[in-house]
C-alpha cells in the first residue's frame, strides 16, 4: 500500500490551500480519506478513542446491505449494476458540488444511499430515472437542509417518493418476474417488458388485491417480483440483525414498527374490517410481514439514525406511527404499497416526538422537586 | 387571512423607505421586497393556478389592474375615509375591480375563465393587494399608489410566470400548448403539475431570488 500513499502525498499539494486545483479540495479529501484514515489528530481533549466512528457506522450499515444486493443481482439480472453505479455517480455530483459550493468534505453518509436508492427501486426502472431520482432525494432530501446529520427526511425515500409521484405509469410498468433455478438471471440483463406487451408483472401485494396470495415461502426465499432488494425475506432478516447486533439500528424502531404492524392487522382481520385469500388469523399476518417493502423499510430505511428520534420512547412511537400507517394504507387506499409513505411520516414527527418526551421529562423533573 | 393582514401592518411600518420617488417605489414592489418571492404573500393563487404558463399570466394580468385599480381609489378616497372602517371601505373597492375583471374574463375568455375557476374571485381576498392598499396608498398621494400597484403587480406577475413557465415544461414538455420538449425523450414530470410541484417550484424561485438578491434581506428586518 505504500506506493498508493506515495501517490496520495504527492498529489495533495495541487489540492491544498494556494494550489491550482484547490477548488476540488472536497473531492480529494473524500478519495483520500476513503482510502486511508485522515492524518490530523485532534487539538483539544478529550480524546476519545473508538474504533466506531461515522466511516465506520456507515460501512456497517452498507455490509449489511450485501445480502439484498446479492438477491437482487440472483433474482433479477445484471441490470442491477448499472443501477448502483448510476446511483453512485449522479449523487455524488450533487454531493460533491455542495461540498465544493460550501467549501466542506464530502460526507460518508451518501454511501448508504447511494446503495440503498437502488434496492427499493423496481429492477427494470429506466437508468436516467435512477439518476433523477437520486440527484432529487440528495438535493431536496438532504443538502437544502444542511447535509448529512441535518437532514429531515431520508434521502432514498424522498428520491423514492418523487419517482413514484412523477412517473407513475413508468413505475408500475417497471416490475420484472424474478429469476429461478441454479443461476437466476445472474447471467442476463433482463428488463422491463416494454409497454406495447400490455403486459405488466405484479408483485404480490397488487396481486393480493386481486384476491390471490402467493405462497409464504416464495415471499421468505425471494422469488417474486417487487423492488430489488426488497423480495428475499429471509436475506434482509439476516442483514438486519446484524444491524441490530452492531447496534447500528435501534431494536425499539424495528420492534414498534413490526409489533404495531401485527397487531393492527391481527385486530382488523379479528375484527373482520379485512378479509385476505388465505384462512386464519396468522398467516394473513406472517404474509403481509414478508411482502413487499415493510421487512427492508423497517430494518434498513426507518433506523437511519438521522432521520429517526433520539429517544427511546420516541423511537418506540415512531415506529408505532410507521407501522400502523403502513397498515392502513395497505388496506384501506388505492395505493398496495404504503412502506415509503409510512417512513417519510415517520421523519415528519420524529422531532416534535423528541421534543414532547424531552418537555414530558423536564416537567415531570420539575415536580418531583 | 387575518393574520397576514396583521402581518402586513407591521411589516408596512418597518419599511419607511416607500415615501421616496416612484423609482424607489418600483424597483421596491418589482425586486427588493418582491410580494411573493421575498414577501411569500400570495402563495394560495401562485400554487393553485400555475400549472400552466397562460393561466399564470391571466392571473399576473388581473393582479396588476386590481392592484392598480384599488390603490388608486384608496389613495384618493384616504382623506375621507373614517379610520375605523377602512377596512371595509378597501375590500368593496378591491372586490369591484375584481368583478370587473372576473365578468370581462367570462364575457371574453370563457375557457381561461373556466380553467382558473375560483382564483379570479378569491383575489378579493389576496394579502398582495389588501397589504398595498393598507401599506402603501392609504399613506400616499394617487400618483404614486399607481406606480407602487403596478410595482407589486408586476412583481408577483413575473415570479407567477417564472413558476408558471418551468412547471409547465417540466409537467407536460410544452410551453404555451406547444409541444417544446419532444414526447420521444421527454417523460413529463407529472409531479410537477400536481400541488406538491408548484411547492418546489415556489421554493427554487424563492431560493433563486435571495441568492441574486444577497443575504441583505433578511438583516433589514
Amino acid at each position: 500500500m505504500k506506493w498508493l500513499l506515495k501517490i496520495v502525498d504527492a498529489v495533495r499539494p495541487t489540492f491544498e490551500e494556494g494550489g491550482k486545483l484547490h477548488v476540488f479540495n472536497p473531492v480529494f479529501g473524500a478519495l483520500e480519506h476513503f482510502l486511508f484514515a485522515p492524518g490530523t489528530r485532534t487539538l483539544g481533549a478529550p480524546h476519545i478513542r473508538d474504533p466506531i466512528d461515522l466511516k465506520r457506522f456507515m460501512s456497517m450499515a452498507i455490509i449489511s446491505v450485501v445480502p439484498c444486493v446479492f438477491a437482487a443481482l440472483y433474482f433479477f439480472g445484471l441490470r442491477i449494476i448499472p443501477m448502483i453505479i448510476v446511483s453512485y455517480a449522479c449523487g455524488l455530483a450533487v454531493e460533491a458540488a455542495f461540498a465544493i459550493v460550501r467549501k466542506e468534505g464530502i460526507n460518508e453518509g451518501f454511501f448508504v444511499t447511494g446503495i440503498l436508492f437502488p434496492m427499493i427501486l423496481p429492477p427494470g426502472i429506466p437508468l436516467w430515472m435512477v439518476g433523477v431520482g437520486v440527484a432529487f432525494g440528495v438535493l431536496i432530501g438532504k443538502e437544502l437542509f444542511g447535509g448529512t446529520g441535518r437532514n429531515i427526511f431520508n434521502p432514498a425515500l424522498v428520491g423514492r417518493c418523487f419517482l413514484a409521484l412523477a412517473y407513475p405509469a413508468k413505475m408500475s410498468a417497471s416490475w420484472i418476474e424474478a429469476g429461478g433455478g441454479l443461476t437466476g438471471r445472474l447471467l442476463e440483463y433482463a428488463t422491463a417488458p416494454a409497454a406495447t406487451d400490455a403486459v405488466t408483472v405484479a408483485t404480490p401485494l397488487s396481486e393480493a388485491k386481486g384476491g390471490q396470495m402467493c405462497s409464504i415461502w416464495h415471499l421468505l426465499f425471494g422469488n417474486v417480483s417487487g423492488s430489488a432488494g426488497e423480495t428475499s425475506a429471509i436475506l434482509i432478516i439476516l442483514g438486519g440483525v446484524f444491524l441490530l447486533f452492531t447496534r447500528v439500528a435501534n431494536w425499539r424502531t424495528v420492534a414498534g414498527i413490526l409489533l404495531s404492524f401485527v397487531i393492527l392487522t391481527g385486530a382488523l382481520i379479528q375484527g373482520g374490517a379485512v378479509s385476505y385469500s388465505i384462512d386464519g388469523l396468522v398467516s394473513p399476518i406472517i404474509w403481509h410481514v414478508f411482502a413487499g417493502g415493510l421487512l427492508f423499510g423497517a430494518f434498513f430505511m426507518a433506523t437511519d439514525p438521522v432521520t429517526s428520534p433520539t429517544s427511546n420512547i420516541g423511537k418506540w412511537i415512531y415506529g408505532i406511527i410507521i407501522g400502523s400507517t403502513t397498515v392502513l394504507i395497505r388496506n384501506f387506499t388505492g395505493y398496495v404499497e404504503g412502506v415509503t409513505f409510512a417512513i417519510l411520516l415517520g421523519n415528519i414527527v420524529a422531532p416534535i416526538l423528541d421534543e414532547a418526551v424531552i418537555a414530558i421529562r423536564i416537567r415531570r423533573l420539575r415536580s418531583e422537586g | 387571512m387575518a393574520d397576514n393582514q396583521q402581518m402586513m401592518c407591521g411589516s408596512c411600518g418597518s419599511s419607511g423607505l416607500c415615501g421616496g420617488k416612484g423609482l424607489v417605489t418600483l424597483k421596491e414592489g418589482a425586486w427588493t421586497n418582491n410580494p411573493l418571492a421575498i414577501q411569500v404573500l400570495g402563495i394560495c393563487s401562485a400554487l393553485a393556478v400555475t400549472n400552466r404558463l397562460a393561466n399564470s399570466l391571466v392571473m399576473g394580468a388581473a393582479l396588476i389592474f386590481v392592484c392598480v385599480g384599488s390603490n388608486l381609489i384608496v389613495s384618493l378616497l384616504r382623506k375621507y375615509t373614517p379610520h375605523r372602517i377602512r377596512m371595509v371601505a378597501e375590500v368593496a373597492i378591491i372586490a369591484t375591480f375584481v368583478i370587473l375583471f372576473d365578468q370581462f374574463l367570462k364575457a371574453f375568455y370563457v375557457e381561461m375563465s373556466d380553467q382558473l375557476g375560483p382564483y379570479v374571485g378569491l383575489i378579493i381576498t389576496n394579502c398582495i393587494v389588501m397589504g398595498r392598499a393598507e401599506a402603501f396608498a392609504l399613506q400616499n398621494p394617487p400618483m404614486l399608489s399607481i406606480v407602487d400597484g403596478l410595482a407589486n403587480g408586476l412583481g408577483y406577475a413575473v415570479a407567477l410566470a417564472i413558476i408558471g413557465f418551468f412547471r409547465e415544461l417540466l409537467g407536460t414538455g410544452e410551453i404555451l400548448g406547444h409541444e417544446v420538449l419532444k414526447e420521444a425523450w421527454y417523460t413529463p414530470n407529472q409531479l410537477m403539475i400536481l400541488a406538491p410541484g408548484a411547492f418546489f417550484a415556489l421554493g427554487m424561485v424563492i431560493a433563486a431570488f435571495n441568492a441574486v438578491k444577497g443575504p441583505e434581506a433578511e438583516e433589514k428586518k
